[in-house]
């Protein structure tokens, strides 16, 4: 049995998500724990890949890949966990991400997505050209510690205040995390309207993610 | 002036188009704005959803309505610009929400930066116009900061500028505003006087914003930029030759476009592509890629017949330093000599875009009369052979003292205006570095500046519209 995790692991080492949604079917016909599968396979795998990425092993597209197989492989094995009654174990936080309403540059967004993926958080991403309300509405679905709001433009930048705005408005400023990045935003902007972190780059914002919730 | 050089074989350019015309006939793009679907629609162009799939024999007849040159008008006509052919306008950097200090820190742009750079422009040699977006004014309420930007660049200098491209509505007002500098729409719809950058979406997309502001350009008789930036790697693929079809391919649909609601519509071919940083998927356009792509495009844009758009001072530097001179002139220097005619982000560019240095702008405003001599090439004339006074100095004797020596250099040597070529005693007493230079002399270039006179009453216009347009 610990073979199939091995495979696992090595699949989403090699971001190969044809081959983890193969291993992860064959985990469910054959009732092996879904949450070992999981745990031993999928997150291991990712690990490897962070540390490869933080080594200056891996590049980019290789992050990428892995995320996308893992989502593969999570979105398979999730909904069998819940069916089975059982814990998935603890993620290491759950951030919703999106790009502003009026904004449409989506490949920050993306890319910071992976980071967090390959990270070990659970990351929901929400799309582009989203509403402060959406946003919202979905980190409370999921019960989200971070929202992750992006902006290409300087125009477009003002939706992110919009958000921390509608959760002031709502009684709801505390329950999450407002994390800003984009382009044009800078550490100095994220104080002048309020937001809990801001960073330059993708995997500076996972740092800070984890400095911030203590994991 | 030196022939401008190729970087493609005819037959290679031939397979990029044909290339692009395969990625718009199997693939199609997006057009986020159903004036645009109606456009092509009525051109026959099979359309679902925002899809367009577009035929061959539409995109080359309306790319052959494209002119291959056309003049932009300035207040002062002595500053008019014919743009495409041998020419070269070279131009400050567009739109970075940053100005980089020379201190090493990073500040939000404002109003008085915009006017700023719009007189250096206005001042220099160098910069034959003063740009569009050169700083964007984060001071000033969105909705009304393209009303402030025309009118400083028609207040602080008599070149020729860029009109909004945010969409229908500011393109407009751009329009509006123009029309009372130069006398009404029929006026400059027989002379265009704005050109605007309008951007694809890569890849393979336009959104409501950019073909909004195109459409009405077009309608008005104005030049536009039609522009893709193909990130190789993330937002194109990791190659060279697709990414230039994927790039190819975007800008045709807009040229077909502008053709499609005007013909004979002033547009001009460009390209911002270069590549996604592999390790942080940043934007690196101090890249020999991105040299490339530039020259490339320059081809690309001759095969065409029309005019080209790209390169300038490029560079991923944060700071002025000799990453940031040494990148930009192999990307100034690709534009130039391979024969980019309009070349947004000359001076200014620091960080891929995201800063504008004052100091830089100063750097790169030295490389650009480096490169405009450069260009010249040489002079075979009775002077420029200098026979006589070879034959008059004879063997041993020196040329200082000639009077071909006093008279011919001034035509044949260039000055520089920043570099320091004293010598090393000399510039110790002070030591200081480009970027210090570069410092003081942007002061000095404002402090003396004097913006050419407006006429009152046309000023007051100009005014009335911009309040009657903020309430």
């Amino acid at each position: 049995m610990n073979e199939i995790f091995e495979e696992l692991k090595q699949a989403i080492i090699d971001g190969d998500e044809d081959i983890v949604e193969e291993l992860s079917q064959k985990v469910i016909a054959e009732s092996i724990n879904p949450v070992d599968a999981v745990q031993l396979g999928l997150i291991k795998g990712i690990e490897v890949v962070g540390e490869l990425w933080k080594a200056g092993e891996v590049f980019l597209p290789d992050v990428m890949m892995s995320a996308e197989a893992m989502k593969v492989g999570l979105g398979l094995l999730e909904p069998e966990i819940a069916k089975l009654g059982m814990s998935q174990g603890e993620a290491k936080g759950k951030i919703v991400l999106g790009t502003v309403e009026g904004d449409i540059h989506d490949i920050g967004k993306n890319i910071t997505g992976a980071m967090f993926t390959a990270a070990g958080y659970k990351v929901f991403d929400v799309g582009t050209d989203i509403k402060a309300e959406d946003f919202v509405l979905k980190a409370q679905e999921v019960g989200a510690d971070i929202i992750g709001a992006s902006a290409l433009l300087t125009t477009t930048m003002s939706a992110q205040k919009g958000i921390i705005d509608y959760l002031k408005e709502h009684n709801l400023r505390d329950q999450f995390k407002v994390f800003i990045g984009g382009g044009p935003t800078s550490q100095a902007y994220a104080d002048e309207i309020g937001a809990d972190g801001w960073a330059e780059s993708a995997d500076e914002a996972v740092a800070l993610a984890d400095r911030m919730l203590g994991k | 002036m030196l022939p401008k050089y190729d970087v493609l074989t005819q037959e290679q350019v031939e397979i990029i188009h044909n290339e692009s015309i395969k990625i718009l006939e199997e693939v199609g793009m997006d057009f986020d704005y159903e004036p645009a679907l109606e456009v092509f629609r009525a051109q026959g162009q099979k359309v679902e959803g925002n899809r367009v799939h577009f035929t061959r024999e539409f995109i080359e007849g309306k790319v052959k309505l494209a002119p291959s040159q056309f003049t932009l008008h300035a207040r002062n006509p002595e500053h008019n610009l014919v743009c495409g052919g041998e020419n070269i306008i070279y131009m400050p950097g567009y739109g970075a929400p940053f100005i980089q200090l020379a201190d090493g820190t990073r500040r939000k742009s404002t109003m008085q930066d915009y006017d700023n750079i719009v007189k250096l422009a206005g001042a220099s040699k160098n910069m034959h116009m003063t740009g569009g977006t050169v700083a964007e004014p984060q001071d000033i309420p969105d909705e009304i900061r393209h009303l402030k930007m025309i009118y400083s660049s028609i207040k602080n200098s008599d070149k020729c500028f860029m009109g909004s491209a945010e969409g229908r509505e500011r393109a407009e007002d751009s329009i509006e505003m123009v029309s009372l500098l130069f006398g009404g729409k029929e006026v400059i719809k027989e002379k265009p006087v704005l050109i605007s950058l309008i951007n694809s979406l890569t890849p393979l997309k336009y959104d409501e914003r950019m073909l909004g502001a195109l459409m009405a350009y077009a309608e008005a008789g104005q030049a536009v930029v039609i522009a893709s930036l193909v990130m190789a790697g993330s937002t194109g693929p990791a190659a060279l030759v697709g990414t230039l079809a994927l790039q190819n391919a975007e800008v045709l649909a807009g040229i077909a476009l502008a053709q499609s609601i005007n013909p004979g519509t002033p547009v001009v071919y460009g390209s911002t592509s270069a590549l996604s940083d592999m390790r942080n998927g940043s934007l690196s356009i101090g890249s020999p890629e991105c040299a490339l792509f530039i020259s490339a495009s320059a081809q690309i844009a001759r095969y065409y017949g029309v005019p080209s758009r790209s390169g300038g001072g490029l560079n991923d530097s944060k700071i002025v330093d000799a990453q940031a001179g040494y990148e930009s002139m192999m990307t100034l220097m690709a534009t130039t000599v391979t024969g980019i005619n309009f070349v947004l982000h000359t001076a200014g560019i620091l960080q891929y875009f995201m800063a504008i240095s004052y100091e830089k702008f100063m750097m790169d405003d030295e490389m650009a009369g480096m490169l405009l001599h450069y260009m010249k090439g040489f002079n075979f004339d009775e002077d420029g052979l200098a026979f006589d006074a070879i034959a008059k100095v004879g063997p041993g004797g020196h040329f200082l003292t000639q009077k071909h020596t006093r008279k011919n250099h001034k035509k044949e040597f260039r000055t520089p205006q920043l570099s320091d070529r004293s010598a090393y005693e000399a510039w110790s007493k002070e030591s200081l570095d480009t970027n210090q230079r570069a410092h003081k002399q942007w002061q000095e270039v404002l402090a003396s500046y004097v913006a050419p006179a407006l006429d009152e009453s046309i000023d007051n216009l100009l005014l009335e519209f911009i309040a009657k347009r903020s309430e």
